[in-house]
């Protein structure tokens, strides 16, 4: 998986047109000299053929070496280490407050009739379309320049975290409520809620201790895949946030064809989603009823 | 040339104060604006200082106060290596500004004046340079500054490991340097280099401190060590660099204001890529100063009466469309004249840079004392485009609209920079490419990230392009029009885009930039000035380029900056003389 990865980056990215030396080099203003272009071919191995690069650096990262940045001037190791922080807390604390939102909404506005319902599919649908670029600038507007409560770039303390948590948490909040919601109503309709409510469980019961617990099974499952799209969104709200992080690392290094950035900063992404899939796996088992009520069969 | 009372712009705090370095434009009479327009120039220059000065500020102190610490933002990238003798682009300049100085400045005129040099002499020949350096200044690693650390710097920067390419262009012609004695540094030259002086204010041949430059590379990338104001302090990579004072400053530039350490106390200078975020941080009081302010955010801080904007064009070239005449149909001076006046750029340029941006006729900036406007040449004119291509053989039209000729449609090529062309002036492209229409060009635009553009011009696969360059002086003229620009090197690398071959503007270009002393005064400066214009004539009346405007850089800065302005060099911001009034 991962050497499939590494492989497919490398050749995207080197198979574009533009030539990393003239980009290492360039940039505005400058005026690069061929001279300096030579000496920046040679030392980056950029004058041989193509495939013996890929094979160098399918080499060092079977060694576990990540390469070292054409641009940065830095191992891509330290540099994936320094800016990972940024990105897992953004990543987290928005899978969290989707999460949060969407139990919420689902919820709130399940078995409270039909007016109930469509309101929160509606808020759903809405948050799931929300393209993170308009999300981010209309809160912008909002909370930094109309109502200055919250600033548009991050800070060093924790205030700068809410806008971008925001924006990455509202459209994934969308997602993860339309499949909670659907499994849920499947739930509530299903045998095993009927037999609990005979057995005299309230409403709130049944929907907590039993329908939740079966609705939020593809959510979780669903988890894994929005973590990789929160890594995603992170490229663009990194950007407008200005914010540390792997997102604006991996943007930079495509715009001037840093390969071992772009590869680095990809297969660690790509280890991060294998590791969350095995997660989500572990989760969907512990919150899997179905073992439980086997064995608790009696009690409940 | 009058000397101005006092280069320093101070900022006014309470109204909006548009800091006007431009030429005055030539009215209705199409007359060569060189020295008379400067004259004029610098004239009214000396009537809006007044004015500026004049105006009160409100509330605060009028004094400048020491202390506190100002927030940049950038909207440049972040730079991979801190010491612009790397490489050397304009976003290593912005902040190396703050904390490396070099031998000598620009004063508001565009004259040289004294800086880490106090004085210099050349030889009759023009082949042999004595700077005299100032006295009891030493780098802030406590190193002094001698001759052997100019010589040094020299050495950094002519070091093909170094990787110096601005700076190493800008010391093609000098062969040797020595140390006269600790205080007098010799340069020794090929050629004599009447660009010299103008090469040496630049910021990519600052003066570092011979020590820290015997460090690795990454060592002194991340923090190199200086003569400046500022200090690098840290930099943590994609978040700030932290800029702390020199308490032991003693350099300033002869045009500073005050003497002694600088006002403030820390500089943290920050990357935020978007220019919404940005503008909306400098609102929301996040940051102080921001730059690369794009032209809806400048209206709507000219709006404000809490934000002030510096405008401050940057030297060299102006921003303008280059046609490659080097292949058709752009071989031929009457489609190159038609394809620039079936162009309507006045109307877009009012209305996509909203009164930011004023229309250029020059090849160079116009804060270039040698430039030569000629608004005569640049009219949109359709009528005048329709005939001069039913003349060239261009008389057909297809199904499109399009002209042909042979039956090749009448195309060009133009690709664009995503990371050199801000939003506006690709805009502007697209009403260029709407309006060449109506004439029968089928201008094509892509857009491209910057090693794509690079490839397609190395390949020769374009027909106009528009690149910036900046650069002290009318050389840079030399870099973009003489043929020896052209040919490739092995890199695919050339400057001269619009492919121009003609042996006597060669021989003028090579002529006045080897004119025998590179004084800004006297005889010979008037052979350097007569000569430059002539070879503007030629690249203008050639129709090889279609000027736009100058190289925009705006600076907003918030309520509480005080004292800030461009340095004349490159238009790099300079903190040394501001400070907080908050």
């Amino acid at each position: 998986m991962l050497w499939a990865v590494a492989t497919v980056t490398f050749f995207a990215v080197r198979l574009i047109p533009g030539d990393p030396a003239e980009a290492i080099l360039g940039g505005p203003g400058s005026q690069t000299s061929p001279e300096a272009l030579a000496a920046v071919r040679a030392e980056y191995g950029l004058d041989q053929p193509l495939l013996v690069q890929y094979l160098q650096q399918l080499g060092r990262l079977a060694t576990g070496d990540l390469g070292r940045s054409y641009a940065l001037n830095m191992d891509v190791g330290p540099l994936v280490l320094s800016q990972i922080g940024g990105t897992l807390v953004l990543a987290v604390l928005s899978l969290a407050v989707a999460w949060l939102i969407a139990l919420v909404l689902a919820t709130w506005s399940t078995g409270r009739g039909r007016l109930a319902a469509r309101i929160g599919t509606g808020l759903e649908i809405v948050a799931a379309a929300l393209p993170h670029f308009w999300l981010a600038t209309t809160l912008i507007v909002v909370f930094s320049v109309w109502w200055g409560v919250l600033p548009p770039i991050s800070t060093a303390d924790a205030r700068g975290l809410v806008l971008p948590v925001v924006t990455l948490a509202i459209p994934l909040a969308g997602f993860l409520g339309q499949v909670m919601r659907e499994s849920l109503n499947t739930a509530l309709e299903s045998p095993f809620v009927l037999s609990a409510r005979a057995r005299g469980e309230s409403d709130r019961g049944v929907l907590w201790r039993h329908a939740l617990r079966h609705a939020a099974l593809p959510a979780i499952s669903l988890s894994g895949w929005a973590f990789g799209s929160l890594i995603s969104g992170a490229v663009v709200v990194e950007t407008i946030f200005a914010r540390p992080g792997l997102g604006r690392t991996l943007l930079n290094a495509v715009t001037v064809r840093d390969v071992p950035v772009v590869v680095g900063v990809v297969m660690v992404v790509a280890l991060a989603y294998i590791l969350m899939t095995i997660v989500t796996d572990l989760a969907s088992g512990l919150a899997d009823p179905r073992p439980t009520e086997i064995g608790n069969g009696g009690l409940s | 040339m009058p000397q101005q009372a006092s280069p320093v712009f101070p900022l006014n705090r309470t109204a909006f104060v548009k800091r006007d370095r431009r030429m005055p434009r030539p009215g209705i009479v199409p007359s060569r604006s060189t020295t008379l327009a400067a004259l004029a120039g610098a004239a009214a220059l000396g009537l809006a200082l007044t004015g500026c000065t004049s105006a009160a500020s409100s509330g605060g102190s009028d004094e400048p106060t020491s202390g506190g610490t100002l927030t940049y933002a950038s909207g440049d990238a972040e730079p991979t290596c801190l010491d612009p003798h790397v490489g050397g682009n304009y976003p290593q300049a912005l902040v190396s500004s703050q904390f490396l100085e070099s031998l000598v400045s620009l004063d508001a005129d565009g004259a040289i004046i004294p800086w880490l040099a106090d004085s210099w002499t050349v030889s009759p020949d023009g082949l042999s340079w004595e700077f005299t350096l100032k006295d009891g200044v030493t780098f802030t690693d406590g190193t002094p500054l001698d001759a052997a650390a100019v010589q040094a710097n020299i050495a950094h920067l002519q070091d093909p490991e170094t990787g110096s390419s601005t700076g190493y262009l800008a010391l093609a012609k000098v062969t040797g340097t020595e140390a006269v004695s600790d205080s007098v540094v010799r340069l020794t030259l090929a050629q004599p280099d009447s660009a010299l002086l103008e090469s040496l204010a630049q910021p990519w041949l600052a003066i570092e401190s011979p020590t820290a430059l015997m460090r690795s590379q990454d060592e002194n990338c991340a923090a190199p060590v200086g003569t400046g104001p500022f200090i690098v302090d840290s930099w943590v990579k994609q978040n700030a660099i932290t800029l702390v004072r020199n308490e032991d400053y003693s350099s300033p530039p002869a045009d500073a204001e005050h003497d002694g350490p600088a006002y403030l106390e820390e500089i943290v200078w920050r990357f935020i890529p978007d220019s919404a975020s940005r503008y909306a941080a400098l609102q929301a009081g996040e940051v102080d100063v921001i730059d690369n302010a794009q032209p809806d955010t400048i209206s709507q801080a000219e709006a404000s009466d809490t934000i002030v904007h510096l405008d401050a064009p940057r030297p060299g070239a102006s921003n303008r469309i280059e046609l490659n005449s080097g292949k058709a149909p752009f071989n031929d001076a009457a489609v190159r004249e038609a394809f620039i006046r079936s162009a309507n750029i006045d109307d877009a340029v009012a209305s996509l840079f909203q009164g930011s941006a004023e229309r250029s006729s020059s090849a160079l900036s116009s804060v270039e004392p040698l430039g030569v406007s000629r608004p005569d040449l640049f009219d949109y004119d359709p009528d005048a485009a329709a005939k001069l291509l039913d003349g060239a053989g261009w008389a057909e039209k297809d199904s499109d609209g399009y002209r042909v000729k042979d039956g090749v449609r009448l195309t060009v090529v133009f690709p664009v920079s995503t990371n050199q062309s801000i939003p506006a002036e690709q805009s502007l492209f697209e009403q260029i490419q709407a309006t060449a229409k109506e004439t029968g060009f089928d201008v094509q635009l892509t857009k491209l990230d910057l090693s794509s553009w690079y490839t397609a011009l190395g390949s020769n696969a374009y027909d106009a392009v528009s690149a910036p360059y900046t650069k002290i002086g009318p050389d840079v003229l030399r870099i973009l029009f003489h043929s020896d620009g052209i040919t490739p090197a092995p890199s695919g690398y050339f400057a001269n885009h619009a492919q121009v071959n003609d042996p006597e503007l060669d021989s003028l270009l090579t002529e006045a930039n080897q004119v025998s002393t590179g004084s800004t005064n006297g005889g010979d400066a008037d052979q350097r000035a007569a000569l430059y214009e002539d070879a503007q004539d030629l690249i203008l009346e050639g129709f090889y380029i279609l000027p736009l405007y100058d190289q925009q850089n705006h600076f907003l800065l918030g309520t509480a900056v005080e004292g800030a302005r461009a340095l004349p060099t490159v238009s790099t911001p300079a903190f040394y003389d501001a400070w907080l009034n908050r």
